[in-house]
Order: C-alpha cells, then sequence, then structure tokens
C-alpha cells in the first residue's frame, strides 16, 4: 500500500481523539544545533478544518489493527474498515517533512493494540526514538500511554515524548463492561498514578537543579525530564447514558488524584456499521462544550462539580455553567467590585481570570466605575445584575432568578437535530 | 487639528521606528514639551509643517535631565503597540505612544491600563500584534527548492502589523540548520543557518523566488501527502464554519497549501458527508474485520501486518 493510502485510513482512524494540543513543553531550540525542531511552552494550531478543530500535529495511529471490540470505536476488531500499518521510518519521514513546511508543531501518535499491549507501547516508543535520537527533533511528541503494558515502558516513553495520555473513554465501571470489555478501569487507574508519580519526580528534580549554581560548573545537570507536558486523557459523551454529573466528578478526581494537565471530552460521533446500543445522531456538540465550560471552572476558578450541578443529570444547555451558578446563588450577589475578594469576583457571570487579575490591579490605582467595565470588554449584558461599582447598582437585583433568566437568555440555541 | 492649539513653543519630531521614536521622546520629555504641543510625523524628516521650527530644540543649558523611569513591561508593551499598522481614521502611533509616556512620567500609572481612555488603545494594539505574531507563526508555509543553488525553504507572507522579526527569529530557533527566506510586501529576511538577515524593502529576487516556489507548490510529492491528512483528519459530523473562520480568518486560506481544500470539504460534509465521521473515500476502500475474542491478547500474533 501507498504511503498515502495508509495516511489517508490511519489519520481518518485517529481523529477520535480530540486532543491535538502541543503547549506545556520546555523551551527548546535548534539554533545552531543539528537537528530539527523547537518548543516554547506555547501550543500552536497551524491549521483549523472546517470542523472548528485545530491542527497543531500529525495526529495518526501507528496502525489501525486492532485486538480490542471496544464498541464506541470505528477501528474495533469486528468493525469491517480499511486497515493500514505505518513503519516506524514512514512516519518519521511525515513528521519531519511537515515540521519543514511549518504545517505542524509535531506528533500525537497513539495504535491499535497489536500482538500485545507491551509489544505496541514498544512500537510506539521506537518511533519517538527515532526522531529524537537519531534525528534529533526537537518539536513536541504526545504518545499514547498503552495502561496494560509493563511501567518499565511507560518509563522509557515519558524520556522521549513531551506529553503521554491514557484515554479512559468510559467514566464507569459498568459503561466500560458493555462497551469496551478489554478495558479495564482499575489498570488505567494504576497506569496513570505510575506517571504521576515519574512526572512529579522529575519536576522535583528539576527544581532542586535549578537551584544548584553555578550554571557552567555543571554541563549535566539537567534532571532527566520525564513527559514535561504533564499527562491528559479523554471521556467520549453521549455514547452511553451517563450523566454530566458522573462525568465531571471522573474529571475532578482524575484532577486532583492523578493531577492530569486535561481532560478532554469527544462528543461521540455517528461511526459506519454501528454497533447496537450506540446512537445513530449527530455528536451532542453543545453539551460538549458546557462541559467543558464548567472543566474550565473547575481548573481555574475554584468550583466543584458538586457545586455546578447539585443533583444527578446535565448541565443547562441554554445557558453557561457560571450563569447557572449565579442564578442558584443570588444570596450572594451583587458583588462589590471594589471590595470583593478577587475569587468571588471570579465567580461574577461575564468576568473572565484576565478581567479579573485587571481590575485587581486598577482598584489599586482607583475606584473602579461601571465604564471600566465596557473598555475591559466584560460581557455587560450578563454581569449587569451581578455587580455593583462606584457609580452603579443593579436595578434588577431584586429580581427574581426564573425572570432575571428569561431576560438573559438569548432566543434558543438549542443542539439542532442534522437529518 | 492639534495645531490650533499649538502656541509658538510648538515642536515637531520625526521617527521611522521605536527606537527613533525613543530619542525624540527623551528629548521632548525633558525638554518638558507636553504632547499637543508636538507633531509627529511617521517617516522621514520631509512634510514641512507651518508652525514648528524644523530644528529641533537643543537640549536646556544647565542641569543633566533627571531620568525618566519606566519598567522593562511598559517598555515592551510600548515598543509592541508600535508594531501595530495604523489604518483609516485611527490615531496614528507616535502622538498616542508620546502621550502615554508623558502621563507616566507625570505619575499617573493608569495611563497603561487596559480600563484607561489611552491604555485601552494600547492594549487593544498589543493583543492584535501578539495576535499577528502567532498567525505567522502558525499560517506561514514554506516550500521546498532544490535546484542549482541547493536546498532551502521558500515562504511569502503577508502580515498586517509589522511582526517579520518576531516571525523571524521564532523561524531561526524551529528551523535548525535549513536554510531559507521569508518574503513579504514590506521586508524579507533570510537565514543561512546561523545568521539572520533583513532588508527593506524584500530584493525582488526573494519575492520571486518566494512566489514561484508557492506557485509550484504541486511539483512537491510531500505536498499531496499533507492535503491527504488535513482531508482524512477533518470529522465531517462536527462541520462549524463559524469557528474554523473564527480562528483562520479567511485571508490567510489563499497562501495557506491546504486553503482551496475548505471549501470544497465544507460543501461535500453539507451533502451527506456531515452523517459519518468517516471521511468517505476511507469509506470507500475495502474493509476487513478481524478475528478475535478475549484470548487475542495472549496469542503472539495475529493480524498486524498491514
Amino acid at each position: 500500500m501507498e504511503l498515502i493510502d495508509k495516511l489517508s485510513i490511519l489519520a481518518d482512524a485517529a481523529k477520535y481523539d480530540a486532543s491535538c494540543a502541543s503547549s506545556g513543553a520546555p523551551k527548546r531550540s535548534s539554533r545552531g544545533k543539528a537537528g530539527l525542531g523547537s518548543s516554547n511552552g506555547m501550543g500552536i494550531c497551524h491549521s483549523f478544518t472546517p470542523d472548528g478543530r485545530c491542527v497543531s500535529l500529525l495526529k495518526v495511529l501507528l496502525t489501525n489493527f486492532c485486538l480490542f471490540d471496544c464498541q464506541y470505536c470505528v477501528n474495533r476488531r469486528s468493525s469491517n474498515v480499511p486497515r493500514a500499518r505505518f513503519t516506524p521510518e514512514e512516519v518519521v519521514r511525515l513528521t519531519l517533512s511537515f515540521y519543514r513546511r511549518n504545517t505542524i508543531s509535531g506528533l500525537f501518535l497513539s495504535s491499535g493494540i497489536i500482538r500485545s499491549s507491551d509489544y505496541t507501547m514498544e512500537q510506539l516508543i521506537q518511533v519517538a526514538k527515532l526522531l529524537r535520537e537519531t534525528y534529533q527533533f526537537r518539536g513536541y511528541i504526545h504518545l499514547k500511554a498503552i495502561p496494560e503494558a509493563d511501567p518499565r515502558l511507560l518509563e522509557e516513553a515519558g524520556r522521549y515524548a513531551d506529553r503521554l495520555s491514557a484515554n479512559i473513554e468510559l467514566p464507569t465501571l459498568t459503561s466500560l463492561k458493555t462497551l469496551a470489555p478489554e478495558k479495564e478501569l482499575g489498570t488505567i487507574h494504576s497506569a496513570m498514578g505510575y506517571m504521576r508519580q515519574r512526572i512529579d519526580a522529575a519536576n522535583d528534580n528539576a527544581e532542586r537543579d535549578a537551584k544548584r549554581l553555578p550554571r557552567s560548573a555543571n554541563p549535566k545537570r539537567m534532571a532527566p525530564t520525564y513527559a514535561p507536558g504533564g499527562q491528559s486523557t479523554q471521556m467520549i459523551v453521549g455514547a452511553d447514558a451517563t450523566d454530566d454529573r458522573t462525568i465531571l466528578q471522573s474529571a475532578q478526581h482524575l484532577y486532583r488524584d492523578f493531577r492530569l494537565k486535561r481532560v478532554y471530552y469527544s462528543a461521540f460521533s455517528p461511526i459506519p456499521e454501528r454497533p447496537a446500543g450506540l446512537p445513530q445522531a449527530a455528536p451532542p456538540l453543545l453539551r460538549e462544550h458546557r462541559l467543558y465550560q464548567a472543566d474550565f471552572l473547575i481548573r481555574g476558578y475554584g468550583f466543584q462539580a458538586e457545586e455546578l450541578l447539585n443533583a444527578p443529570g446535565n448541565l443547562d444547555l441554554e445557558i453557561d455553567p457560571k450563569l447557572s451558578w449565579a442564578l442558584a446563588h443570588r444570596d450572594d450577589f451583587p458583588v462589590d467590585l471594589n471590595r470583593a475578594e478577587p475569587a468571588m469576583i471570579a465567580r461574577i457571570p461575564g468576568i473572565g481570570l484576565r478581567s479579573v487579575q485587571r481590575l485587581v490591579d486598577l482598584r489599586r490605582l482607583r475606584r473602579i466605575r461601571y465604564q471600566d467595565l465596557v473598555a475591559l470588554r466584560c460581557r455587560l449584558e450578563t454581569l449587569r445584575p451581578f455587580v455593583v461599582t462606584q457609580d452603579y447598582r443593579p436595578a434588577d437585583a431584586q429580581r427574581d432568578s426564573t425572570r432575571l433568566r428569561q431576560s438573559l437568555t438569548q432566543p434558543q440555541p438549542a443542539q439542532m437535530a442534522l437529518w | 487639528m492639534a495645531n490650533a492649539s499649538m502656541g509658538p513653543t510648538s515642536s515637531a519630531a520625526w521617527a521611522n521606528d521605536f527606537d527613533e521614536w525613543r530619542t525624540q521622546a527623551r528629548r521632548l520629555l525633558h525638554l518638558g514639551a507636553p504632547p499637543a504641543s508636538v507633531t509627529w510625523h511617521d517617516g522621514n524628516a520631509s512634510h514641512d509643517d507651518l508652525f514648528s521650527s524644523r530644528e529641533p530644540p537643543s537640549m536646556p543649558p544647565g542641569s543633566p535631565p533627571a531620568p525618566i523611569r519606566i519598567g522593562r513591561d511598559q517598555l515592551t508593551l510600548l515598543r509592541n503597540v508600535a508594531r501595530y499598522r495604523v489604518e483609516g481614521h485611527d490615531p496614528p502611533r507616535w502622538p498616542l505612544l508620546y502621550r502615554v509616556l508623558w502621563r507616566w512620567a507625570q505619575g499617573d500609572a493608569a495611563a497603561m491600563h487596559p480600563a484607561d481612555v489611552d491604555g485601552r488603545v494600547l492594549h487593544q494594539r498589543w493583543h492584535a500584534v501578539k495576535r499577528e505574531a502567532h498567525h505567522m507563526h502558525a499560517f506561514l508555509r514554506f516550500h521546498r527548492r532544490d535546484d542549482g543553488r541547493g536546498e532551502r525553504y521558500l515562504a511569502w507572507f503577508e502580515p498586517a502589523h509589522d511582526v517579520l522579526d518576531l516571525g523571524a527569529e521564532h523561524f531561526a530557533d524551529r528551523m535548525g540548520g535549513s536554510r531559507w527566506i521569508i518574503a513579504t510586501p514590506r521586508g524579507g529576511v533570510r537565514w543561512d543557518g546561523s545568521a539572520l538577515d533583513y532588508r527593506t524593502p524584500c530584493p525582488k529576487d526573494w519575492t520571486d523566488q518566494a512566489r514561484t516556489a508557492a506557485e509550484h507548490a504541486n511539483a512537491d510529492e510531500e505536498h499531496a501527502l499533507w492535503r491527504t491528512y488535513f482531508v482524512s483528519t477533518f470529522n465531517p459530523a462536527r462541520l462549524n464554519h463559524r469557528v474554523m473562520t473564527q480562528h483562520m480568518p479567511q485571508r490567510f486560506w489563499r497562501h495557506l497549501s491546504e486553503g482551496d481544500l475548505i471549501p470544497v470539504m465544507e460543501a461535500k460534509a453539507r451533502h451527506g458527508g456531515q452523517r459519518l465521521a468517516q471521511e468517505s473515500s476511507v469509506g470507500q476502500r475495502k474493509g476487513k474485520a478481524l478475528p478475535g475474542g478475549r484470548s487475542a491478547l495472549s496469542r503472539s500474533s495475529s493480524g498486524d501486518d498491514g
């Protein structure tokens, strides 16, 4: 099979993984050196496909042959899809060629499980090793961690990769048992635990080394790094009946227990030859969007999953989770921007983290006025009922939440059916 | 116009770039020239100003001027704002920067805050400049040429602001020993593997090389591979035109190796492709379900020979 045919099949097979981030890598440069590639912690989106998703990495499977039969997966062994397998050299060639043309910032390599978990992991490592050692590639590498693989291999993978990810896909034991009989939640968790331990240890070493002086005295002072971009995972949304509360609580555990950098949510997209029990519907993009918003509130704003959803169920599709929380907690509002703690300002709908910082800076210089919120481009129509400034008090502070909600909602942003 | 309010002490200043502006601004600040009394010219000293003397007033004799204290972050902000290309009726850059500097020197720290009437413009421009530098890192495309003049990578890019050097530094880190040229409608830059060579205006030879390479992109086999990847990694079931154009403005499509594919892919998705996540050409190939069972994992080999 020609390389171009393999690429067509194995890129198609890999696109169900939502992650395409190239951020979080340490600073590396090839200026004046043999080899190729740089990273500076900032991710770059080199293109956007018409689905609005970023193309940052060459995202392919090494092979889509697979022993597993996960029902939601287009590459499950019972699926009648065309199959292909790259040689490691082919992946290297594509990576370097695309990279030189500035169409990608690195490689995200995953694979179907072939022969054994260890063998599969070894194959992925071989590609990363070739890139790093033979071609001195300093761009971004994201490798899939095969949870069942020997820890010795996970150790080796972390030496070459900027990021590792083991996908949990379904957040509950029951769902996994039904839809992904070969996957074990316990095994995934222990792999994540192992990676967390190694990432933490490498970070500790790096901090200790940074304090050691002088810099020039010890050229080998660099602590051996391990997946400096951290680890991430993915959960599928809408393939089974799991609700948003369960998904968010599960994400919260993952952030806390394994210090994941990111949890990705992937709206289940219809696949060919859909197995019974899986939806044949448009991917729930709006639901996915609300989950990302809630996830961001948990990571950045100090919210708990249980605050955003205090009972089993899904997030409100009509309004964003922060506004939803504020409407349910009217006693805490309006918030006086000239007095409130930054953490409380961050809870006002319509004010983002950057504006919080700017407001805190500004009130050291002078009192905050309503006009400042205009200048900072905060979402005025949303925040209006929730803030107090030197020259402004909301007229609708006493209005009940139901009516306030009606006045705040735009005409029905419902999930559209496609056919 | 500002001229109307100018007294006999008004002065004129010329600057081509930030460093020239900085020298002039420092001088005017020491002279105590308030912003309204200065007429700034962007470019060389070529215009006549009825109300100003051509010769800049010299420093007043006597005590040396007190140093102007400005933090590194503030200086970086001003320098980057100067990269913003002003269009239409937007306030020109030098008077804006001088007014901010003047206010700052008077102890008005809010002048550079994003909620301030001037600071707001500064931050909007800085944001636009950062975004354009990022666009250059992201959407510039190199085309490989290997003829009698040796292997090199050529790019044509049309930045909306003065970010060529920001892009060049980035690509010098990124491309290692590979030689490259970036040509733009204003300046150009060449990397020979060890040093950057900036030219303004861009030499015609560089422009010709870059544009020819872009027009003959098809000659490169890897070009087809990239386009294939772009089509295959797209999920038609998630079609979302608005989000795509938000992140990747249409003005860049023309010079992207994959730009002309976008409308075709969208049309195909709208006409049935959207029903599945799979690319239709992949679905048309002969499929292969695999034998298996739970015990398959422990077996030494099973259908993995692509």
